[in-house]
């Protein structure tokens, strides 16, 4: 009887052990996502700030495409608006903020096609900083971008595997969206020169 | 059922294509080293000059430089695989992240020659964008075009050592011509001092002698100095790279910096 109640309490420590490593293995694996997640937002914000400039610069030489530089204020007025909760990383949050984000790209993508055809906006000095700073900022995004979906692989393969599963979806850890490589990367912004 | 064989086969492929993808960057160096010539565009001298450099650089300073050239960039873009190579290979201390990634393609008949500059993130603030990329117009390209390749790359490395180092912070490019202007005077005196020198040890003074002999010195010292350092490096703290090679003044190894992408690339 005696024996039995040890080989219990015995086991039962034993669980307990594996459980409370086991939930803070995964407690620290979804900070990681965060983290990345939040060097994401990051370099996205980056994009953001460089585009009042970037307008204001390109309207000097070239007040009669309005529309093109209203089409890059408006794509951006409109991704300032959707944010994602670092707790809800969900597919679908993600694929929203991914398309907000790609409209800004796209429309950049327009605003420096039409550059080429003024010179003078060309030889520009700070015209020509903030391209480089662009073009260093989308391989920023992509790099961050890229980081992120290995954190969240490495965490998503953490709450599915056995037995951590169990763990997994009794505290609520639910799986991490990813990013999807951009179906119209070809017209996302080319800006390499 | 079939569905599924078709499903593990896709993911097969993929898992494939991945492995090829990522081999397609150069393993890390062993034994360390930060000038990496795959392409075979410097000669021996120019690799050991470089490497001095870069090493004396990074013992001084704690920020890794390093060279890569390459034949082909695999598909992918050129700030892409610096970048790629800057993660993987580590360049940079961990605890700083100031590594830097010069990567240079050349040019072939066909394809077109291309350059980029990764800078790691401790590094981003002393070294933007623009600066990387107005090294790459102003000090690279030029001398590239004209097939001068260790030029090019050994006048980028100065540049980005100055910024790193925080020597000069401000970096305004395009300086190379008036530089040699305020050179001129300086060139003129000296070619006047080679002159009237030649013109002493044509009359029988020594002072040409013992210039040759401040040169054997001097190549001597440096032979000595490198093998020095090398036993030197063991008892040294460096970075965090674990290991030290007996190459070309044995550079200790890149020490787990991280890049996010920053930098600039060109082509030509």
């Amino acid at each position: 009887m005696k024996k039995a109640i040890i080989i219990i309490v015995a086991v039962v420590a034993v669980i307990a052990i594996w459980a409370v490593s086991g939930y803070n293995g995964l407690v620290s694996s979804e900070e990681n996502v965060k983290s990345a997640w939040s060097q994401v937002e990051n370099v996205y914000q980056r994009r953001l700030d460089l585009i009042p400039n970037l307008v204001a610069t390109v309207k000097g030489y070239a007040q009669h495409e309005s529309e093109t530089l209203e089409g890059v204020v408006a794509a951006r007025s409109k991704a300032t608006q959707i944010t994602v909760d670092p707790d809800q990383l969900t597919e679908e949050s993600i694929a929203a903020f991914q398309e907000a984000q790609g409209e800004i790209g796209a429309a950049l993508g327009r605003l420096l096609a039409i550059s080429e055809n003024y010179p003078d906006l060309k030889a520009n000095q700070n015209f020509s900083e903030l391209q480089a700073e662009l073009a260093g900022t989308e391989n920023r995004i992509a790099t961050e971008r890229r980081k992120y979906n290995e954190t969240a692989k490495a965490y998503n393969t953490m709450v599915r595997r056995f037995p951590r599963n169990i763990l997994a979806s009794m505290f609520g850890f639910g799986q991490k969206g990813y990013f999807e490589a951009d179906e119209n990367a070809s017209a996302a912004p080319k800006v390499e020169f | 059922m079939r569905n599924r064989i078709l499903k593990y086969a896709a993911a097969a492929a993929i898992l494939c294509l991945y492995a090829i993808q990522s081999a397609a960057i150069p393993a890390k160096p062993y034994p360390p080293k930060l000038v990496n010539d795959f392409a075979g565009l410097l000669d021996t001298r120019q690799r050991i000059v470089l490497e001095q450099m870069l090493d004396a650089f990074s013992d001084s300073t704690s920020n890794q430089i390093a060279i890569v050239t390459v034949n082909d960039l695999e598909g992918y873009s050129p700030a892409e695989y610096g970048t790629e190579i800057g993660l993987q290979w580590q360049v940079g201390s961990s605890k700083f992240d100031n590594g830097i990634v010069v990567l240079v393609k050349p040019k072939t008949a066909d394809s077109p020659g291309q350059v980029n500059i990764s800078i790691g993130y401790g590094l981003e603030g002393a070294i933007p964008d623009s600066y990387a990329k107005r090294i790459i117009d102003n000090e690279m390209i030029p001398e590239f075009m004209q097939g001068d390749y260790y030029t090019g790359i050994s006048n980028a490395c100065t540049v980005l050592m100055k910024l790193a180092s925080g020597e000069i912070s401000e970096y305004e490019g395009g300086k190379s011509s008036s530089g040699i202007l305020i050179l001129l005077p300086f060139l003129l005196i000296f070619i006047i001092a080679i002159i009237a020198g030649a013109g002493r040890r044509g009359g029988g003074n020594g002072g040409g002698g013992k210039f040759e002999s401040d040169g054997g010195d001097f190549l001597r010292g440096l032979i000595i100095g490198s093998i020095l350092s090398n036993t030197d490096r063991h008892s040294g703290d460096f970075g965090g790279g674990g290991f030290s090679g007996g190459f070309g003044g044995g550079f200790g190894g890149f020490g787990g910096g991280s890049f996010g992408g920053g930098g600039a690339s060109g082509s030509w």
